[in-house]
């Protein structure tokens, strides 16, 4: 097993000095296998975050200071005065301009020069993005600020065919995000991360050679204060393996306890443990459009990057969102707000986009717009279907959910709408409208197999429609909202003289809730041949009201 | 053998021959009153095309007609029509659940739409093919959403009727079936006006009892 060699181990304990306890007299000796777990870290660097993260932050560039005529870019801290330029392209770098020149000689050298601002949160969303994308490959995702991502991908080799292709793959899906990334793996996070920062693509899988090759490295990868890198660089010492010679209890009482920790990290003789990313329960994004977009079609389609990679997002965590909400900045008015509901949690792109063309379309726009920003609800488990074989033979495209949520965007929430039967007495209360949705998953519901007045049992039935069963006595299939008053004393009439053909059904119920009902049904039938529910109260008037229709 | 047919039957099983348009022309569906089924060609309401039924009054026992075969079509099981959905496209009246239970109506899977006008939400459902049945109160003033709302039902396998009022029976129309209701003292007569395959017939139907009728199934 590499990482595992008794017999280079010498143990001799050493005061001060943790967490490998004692060593030999070289700081960097190998003092114990500490980590003798299999780990293998893929570091992800990224040199050119700074300007990526503008990129993919902004349509195009936004000049600060209106030069923005030529190619190259640059980027400055405006917390730091902006008078350092801090990034360049490769135009920029081929002109002469380097990272901590002053801006007014990089514009010497280029006056078409493009000075962007650095934006800081940007460059973190970069970052994250790139982590995110990681979850892919192993739940075991560090951030290492500002510009590197690490990746503990044992476990993941296997699946994606050895390391070769694994780490063509990394960088296949990296580089689809606009970013060009640096990539080195070895049995430690900080080896990784050192290769990858000077450049080096390494691919170490034992910890045999690792001490040897982290001695080639220049001190700079391990980004220590530059103090202490100025005080060993008059010592001599330049590179790792200069540290690694050097005693160990000396160096950490002359330098950092820190750094010495660091080189043992590095070799492996010190656990690292690493606190995993956690991706966002929440996906936020906003892209500034260039130029401004004033047609909702054409907002339609700039929106379909961003939804596509909220989708990417989703699904890599097998969830779905029920809320999606897009704020459309414009330059003077405040933003309009485009909230898209879902009647499921849903992780399709397709159908995501439709709903938004869907409400685009019919949204006016007060200006021209000049950024997006989409904002999800929670995630939810996207309930998720195995496809249908033959579905296509059958010709069903569209499940019931999407037919609900498509006919709520253009006709309101409201005017989709189920029913079902509730076991009571007062026809008016017999029924209740409801989220036709959450019907379906209650569950407890009326069905139909119980006797009706033809069956066999006429006369046994229990009087009251208890769960699970009909009422005895017909009842009408189209219900009025409210009754409709009827002309007549003894006997009613609508459009002429109505013929009884069943009745009296008595219902008298509800004196607990201040909805008195004290009724006497018929089923009446008009002269047109029309059948009727009509009621008379039972009190002194006894005026007779409509119902109900039996369509 | 028996065990054969058995296994034949069961759900899971597919065969080859009987994948979507293999088969030869679909039977019609029972609509539930003998005496309507030998009068249309199939031997019920037809399995695919726009029905429309043309009646001036509401109450004559025009979802009476069709409620036998809505119950079938509710509690037939799923997948091949659309999980058994039933859509109502901007009702006259609010559908009374107690009313469709008795009838055999699965009321957790009807969906009531309130459109006007309600030829987009009814093309919706018929183009979803989530439904299996799609009713809907409409007046069409122009031909092209008629037309079209044939063509999203001879897409779909779905039963897709049309209410409108009598006058419209004059002009013509694209649907499979037209039947015009006359309610009489005897009850419910159907004329046939139009359908296809089929020829003009009028059918005593007498007062149509569908809470009975779901009872046979």
């Amino acid at each position: 097993m590499p990482g595992v060699q008794p017999s280079r181990v010498t143990v001799r304990e050493q005061p001060g000095l943790r967490p490998a306890p004692g060593g030999g007299r070289g700081a960097g000796k190998q003092v114990r296998a500490a980590a003798t777990s299999n780990e293998l870290w893929l570091a992800i660097h990224l040199p050119h975050y700074v300007l990526e993260s503008l990129r993919r932050s902004t349509a195009a560039a936004q000049p600060v200071a209106g030069h923005d005529s030529g190619t190259a870019i640059v980027a400055v801290d405006l917390e730091g005065g902006g008078k350092v330029v801090c990034a360049g392209d490769a135009a920029a770098v081929a002109a002469g301009v380097t990272r901590g020149m002053a801006l007014n000689s990089a514009l010497a050298l280029l006056p078409g020069l493009n000075v962007l601002a650095r934006d800081a949160q940007a460059e973190r969303a970069l970052l994250e993005a790139v982590a995110t994308r990681a979850i892919g490959f192993t739940p075991r995702v560090v951030l290492e600020p500002p510009d590197a991502v690490l990746l503990e991908v044992r476990g993941s080799l296997r699946l994606f065919g050895g390391v070769r292709r694994f780490i063509a793959q990394v960088r296949e899906r990296l580089q689809s995000m606009g970013v060009a990334p640096l990539l080195a793996l070895t049995p430690t996070p900080l080896a990784s991360l050192w290769f990858a920062r000077m450049g080096e693509e390494v691919a170490l899988r034992s910890r045999d050679g690792l001490a040897s090759r982290l001695a080639r490295l220049p001190l700079a990868c391990a980004r220590w204060p530059e103090k202490r890198l100025e005080s060993l660089a008059a010592m001599g010492v330049r590179t790792i393996g200069d540290c690694l010679k050097l005693p160990r209890d000396g160096f950490a009482r002359r330098f950092a306890p820190q750094m010495l920790r660091a080189l043992d990290r590095a070799t492996g003789c010190a656990p690292d443990p690493r606190v995993a990313f956690v991706p966002r329960q929440r996906y936020s994004v906003r892209r500034d459009l260039e130029p401004e977009i004033s047609d909702t079609e054409r907002l339609g389609r700039a929106a379909g990057p961003l939804v596509d990679e909220l989708c990417s997002f989703l699904d890599l965590r097998c969830c779905g969102v029920n809320v999606l909400d897009f704020s459309l900045l414009h330059r003077d008015v405040p933003p309009t707000r485009v909230c898209l509901r879902f009647a499921e949690p849903t992780a399709q792109a397709g159908r995501i986009a439709e709903l938004l063309r869907e409400r685009l379309a019919r949204t006016e726009l007060p200006g021209p717009v000049r950024a997006l920003r989409l904002r999800s609800g929670p995630f939810m488990v996207a309930n998720q279907q195995a496809g249908d074989l033959f579905a296509r033979a059958r010709g069903r495209t569209t499940s019931v959910p999407q037919l609900v949520e498509r006919l709520r965007a253009r006709l309101g929430t409201d005017a989709v709408y189920g029913i079902q039967a509730v076991p009571e007495h007062r026809p008016e209360s017999a029924w209740e409208k409801g989220d036709i949705l959450l019907f379906q998953e209650k569950g407890d519901i009326l069905l139909f197999h119980g006797p009706t007045r033809s069956g066999d049992g006429k006369g046994e039935c229990p009087p009251f429609p208890g769960k699970g069963e009909c009422p005895l006595f017909p009842r009408p299939l189209w219900l009025l909202a409210e009754p409709q008053p009827l002309e007549g004393e003894e006997h009613p009439r609508h459009e002429g003289r109505l013929e009884f053909e069943e009745g009296p059904e008595r219902i008298e119920s509800g004196w607990w809730d201040g909805r008195d009902v004290r009724r006497d049904y018929y089923v009446a039938r008009t002269t047109g041949g029309m059948r009727l529910w009509v009621f008379r109260e039972r009190c002194a008037e006894g005026r007779w009201f409509l119902h109900g229709v039996f369509g | 053998m028996s065990s054969i047919d058995d296994l034949l039957r069961h759900p899971g099983l597919w065969r080859a021959r009987e994948q979507g348009g293999a088969t030869s022309q679909p039977a019609g569906r029972p609509t539930g009153y003998a005496a309507l089924d030998r009068c249309l060609p199939g031997g019920g309401w037809p399995a695919q095309g726009l029905i429309e039924i043309l009646t001036d009054r509401h109450g004559v026992g025009e979802l009476s007609l069709l409620m036998p075969a809505l119950a079938a079509l509710s509690h037939e099981d799923h997948g091949d029509h659309g999980e058994g959905w039933l859509a109502c496209v901007a009702p006259p009246y609010q559908p009374y659940a107690p009313a469709l239970v008795a009838c055999g109506i699965d009321v957790r899977r009807l969906l009531l739409v309130q459109a006007q006008p309600a030829e987009w939400a009814m093309e919706q459902a018929l183009r979803s093919g989530a439904c299996s049945a799609v009713l809907g109160w409409a007046e069409f003033r122009n031909r092209q959403g008629l037309r079209r709302l044939q063509l999203a039902t001879e897409q779909s396998r779905c039963m897709a009727v049309l209410f409108r009022r009598l006058a419209d029976g004059n002009e013509p129309s694209p649907a499979v079936l037209r039947i015009a209701l006359e309610s009489s003292r005897k009850g419910l007569v159907v004329h046939i006006v139009k359908s296809r395959g089929g020829q003009a017939a009028t059918v005593q139907l007498g007062w149509l009892d569908p809470a009975a009728h779901a009872v046979a199934h």
